[in-house]
Order: C-alpha cells, then sequence, then structure tokens
C-alpha cells in the first residue's frame, strides 16, 4: 500500500441539502474527514481526485494523503461513498483518518485465476459466489487483493473462504465454511406452449383471509363441546323449559 | 410467467413513480447487467419475454438473475362498459421500476454475449436500459 495519493480539501462553511446541490453543481463533493478520536471535520473534495483513488489498484481500501487548506496532511482511506443510481456520479464520500497501530476491519476482493476444468471439460457455469472477505489487519498489511486459482475445480466441488491462503498478520473474519465460488450444472429449459403460459397468466391469486387463523383441531374442538346459550333471555328460557 | 402466489388484496391503487431506485442499482450477482434509465410498469408478460429472448441466445451458457418481481396487479374493466359499478377485475401484473433500478443480471458469459443477449431483452422492455458490467 502506498501513500502517493495526494487529495486536495478545503473545509466546508455551508451545510445541508442546498448547499451540497450547489456545490456539486460547482464540481465539488461534500464529503466528511473523521476517525482516530479526531474531530469530525466537513470538507469539500474533487469528485475526479476520488474516482482516481477507486480506481487504483488497491481500490477502496487505498491509503492516501489528505491535504485540508490550513492544516497538516492526514494520512486517511475512503470508509463509504454515495453514488447517482442511474448516472453513477459522487454525490458523498466519508473519509476516516487511518492510525498506524490500529488494527482495521475492511473488505478485501478476491480475484479468480485460471478456468476451471468443470467448465473447461464438463461443461458447467462457473458462478462466483463471495467477491470480498472481510479481514482484520493493521494499516500497513492490506492486500490489495486475494488472488484464488480455480483451475482444479470442477463440477460439485466449492471453494471455501478455508482454502484462501493469507499471511499470518491478516485475520479473516469471514465465515470459513462461506462458499467463494462453485461449478453448476444448468437445468435444460422446458419451453411450454404458448397456450399453458396464457393459461396461467389468467389464474388469480390466493387472497390471504382477514382475522385469527382457525386451525383444524381447534375447530373440531368448538363443534364436539355444548353450544353455549345466546343471550341471558334464552337462557332463562330454557331453564323454565326444564323445571 | 411470474406473478404471486398469495396476496392480501386483490385491487391496488396505481401510485407514483417519484424519485429514483436507490436500492437494487449496482450488481449483485453476475458480472453485466441491464439497468433500466426511467420509471415505468414492467408486466409479468414482459419480464418473461426477455428472459426467453435472452436464454434463447446464451442457449445454456450462463447463469440469469432476474431483479424485478411483479406484484402490483392492475384492473381493467371490459370493453364497452359504462363507467361506474366498481372497479374492474385483475388483468395482469407488473414491477414498479424506478430510474436506475437493475432489471436482470448475467453471468458465466462473455461480454460480447452479455451485450447481445441483453440488447434482446431490452427491445421487449417497455422503458430505456443501459447496460452496466462489474468495475474490476
Amino acid at each position: 500500500m502506498t501513500e502517493a495519493m495526494n487529495v486536495q480539501a478545503e473545509p466546508r462553511e455551508e451545510f445541508g441539502k442546498n448547499a451540497s446541490r450547489r456545490m456539486r453543481r460547482a464540481g465539488r463533493v461534500p464529503a466528511i474527514l473523521y476517525g482516530d478520536h479526531g474531530l469530525a471535520i466537513p470538507i469539500a473534495v474533487d469528485p475526479r481526485a476520488i474516482q482516481t483513488v477507486l480506481a487504483s489498484e488497491s481500490g477502496h481500501n487505498a491509503i492516501f494523503s489528505l491535504e485540508i487548506k490550513g492544516k497538516a496532511p492526514a494520512r486517511v482511506m475512503l470508509r463509504e461513498w454515495q453514488v447517482d443510481p442511474v448516472h453513477g456520479e459522487l454525490l458523498h464520500v466519508d473519509i476516516v483518518r487511518v492510525a498506524r497501530e490500529t488494527k482495521l476491519r475492511l473488505k478485501v476482493p478476491i480475484h479468480v485465476t485460471g478456468e476451471a476444468k468443470g467448465v473447461k471439460v464438463q461443461g458447467g457455469v462457473f458462478e462466483f459466489v463471495l467477491r470480498e472477505i472481510e479481514i482484520e489487519c493493521l494499516p500497513d498489511d492490506i492486500p490489495e487483493h486475494l488472488s484464488v486459482d480455480v483451475t482444479e475445480l470442477t463440477i460439485g466441488k466449492n471453494l471455501r473462504v478455508a482454502d484462501l491462503a493469507l499471511g499470518e498478520k491478516v485475520k479473516i473474519l469471514t465465515d470459513p465454511a462461506s462458499v467463494v465460488a462453485h461449478v453448476v450444472t444448468l437445468k435444460a429449459e422446458e419451453e411450454k406452449p404458448a397456450a399453458e403460459v396464457a393459461e396461467a397468466a389468467t389464474v388469480e391469486p390466493e387472497v390471504i383471509k382477514k382475522g385469527k387463523v382457525v386451525s383444524e383441531e381447534e375447530a373440531a374442538a368448538a363443534e364436539g363441546a355444548e353450544p353455549k346459550p345466546e343471550t341471558k333471555k334464552e337462557a332463562r328460557k330454557e331453564g323454565r323449559k326444564e323445571s | 410467467m411470474l406473478m404471486p402466489g398469495k396476496v392480501k388484496y386483490r385491487k391496488q391503487h396505481r401510485g407514483r413513480r417519484r424519485g429514483k431506485a436507490w436500492r437494487g442499482s449496482t450488481l449483485s450477482f453476475g458480472d453485466y447487467g441491464l439497468k433500466a434509465l426511467e420509471a415505468g410498469w414492467v408486466t409479468g408478460r414482459q419480464i418473461e419475454a426477455s428472459r426467453v429472448a435472452i436464454m434463447r441466445f446464451i442457449k445454456r451458457g450462463g447463469k440469469l438473475w432476474i431483479r424485478i418481481f411483479p406484484d402490483k396487479p392492475v384492473t381493467k374493466k371490459p370493453a364497452e362498459t359504462r363507467m361506474g359499478k366498481g372497479k374492474g377485475a385483475p388483468e395482469f401484473w407488473v414491477a414498479v421500476v424506478k430510474p436506475g433500478r437493475v432489471l436482470f443480471e448475467m453471468e458465466g458469459v462473455t461480454e460480447v454475449e452479455a451485450r447481445e443477449a441483453l440488447r434482446l431483452a431490452s427491445h421487449k422492455l417497455p422503458l430505456p436500459t443501459a447496460f452496466v458490467a462489474r468495475a474490476v
């Protein structure tokens, strides 16, 4: 992990939705700097600089230097970032200070190499189930990614988190039994006739009934018991008849 | 065709389609996907047509995920009926889609194949879409 990247920022004086929108229109992105027992400082950064950090080899785990006007540069990394769901533009960034001696919990991407035997020879489909694993380590020991060779993977066999080899400095927090990747066989699809499909489309789903759901046993017990007189008057009448 | 197995109420109001899809807007399962660029109602029939178009193109080659489900009933009155006399009968089911929503995801195919399969699928849908690929 290198700290070669340097991001410039300036403190924010205006807050809220309107000010943030004005800032985004002006080509800056609102951000916040916190962590390492320091104060939370609202800042504005250049989105292109953050995109460069995200596109670097270390990706979102890259440690870089953040320089706020009038302050000493801080050693930081990205904690969270929000993007527009349609255009993918950055909307807000959370930046956290990184202390050299404090262990971090973060997610590292898994990269697969080679082509699985199950795909090449047996004709299965490779399924990449877990693309990131959670680890704990010191900032200087953060791996860029985990490379796994899947050449020996055949149909029905799984590659699990326990099979991943990491150094002693890194502790894996994800469940070791979790499946990282496997090769599956796909069922042949039967094409239904159009008439059958049209018939299925006209069937209405069941409507859930209102009120308490009475089980069959309860209903049977209620039927077996003597029916209670509905009103006091009826009870009196029945008493007179008996006498 | 996709539709719910059980529902609490048979009929629903039309509702509004304001805002963007803040959930379900990133690739979660596959390497490639099809993203909606505008809001709209996608019927169960359209989803099925898209699925068939994709599966016919990739011919058992890859895996497909459908990220939307038509859980909203749409009613219709019979033709040449006077207004009134209550709401019509449920006719079909739709998925309410907002801009940014990932509709389909694919894995186990090349990017060229995924692009073509999803292009064919997009022609079955009532809204503009874009091809998306996983970064890295």
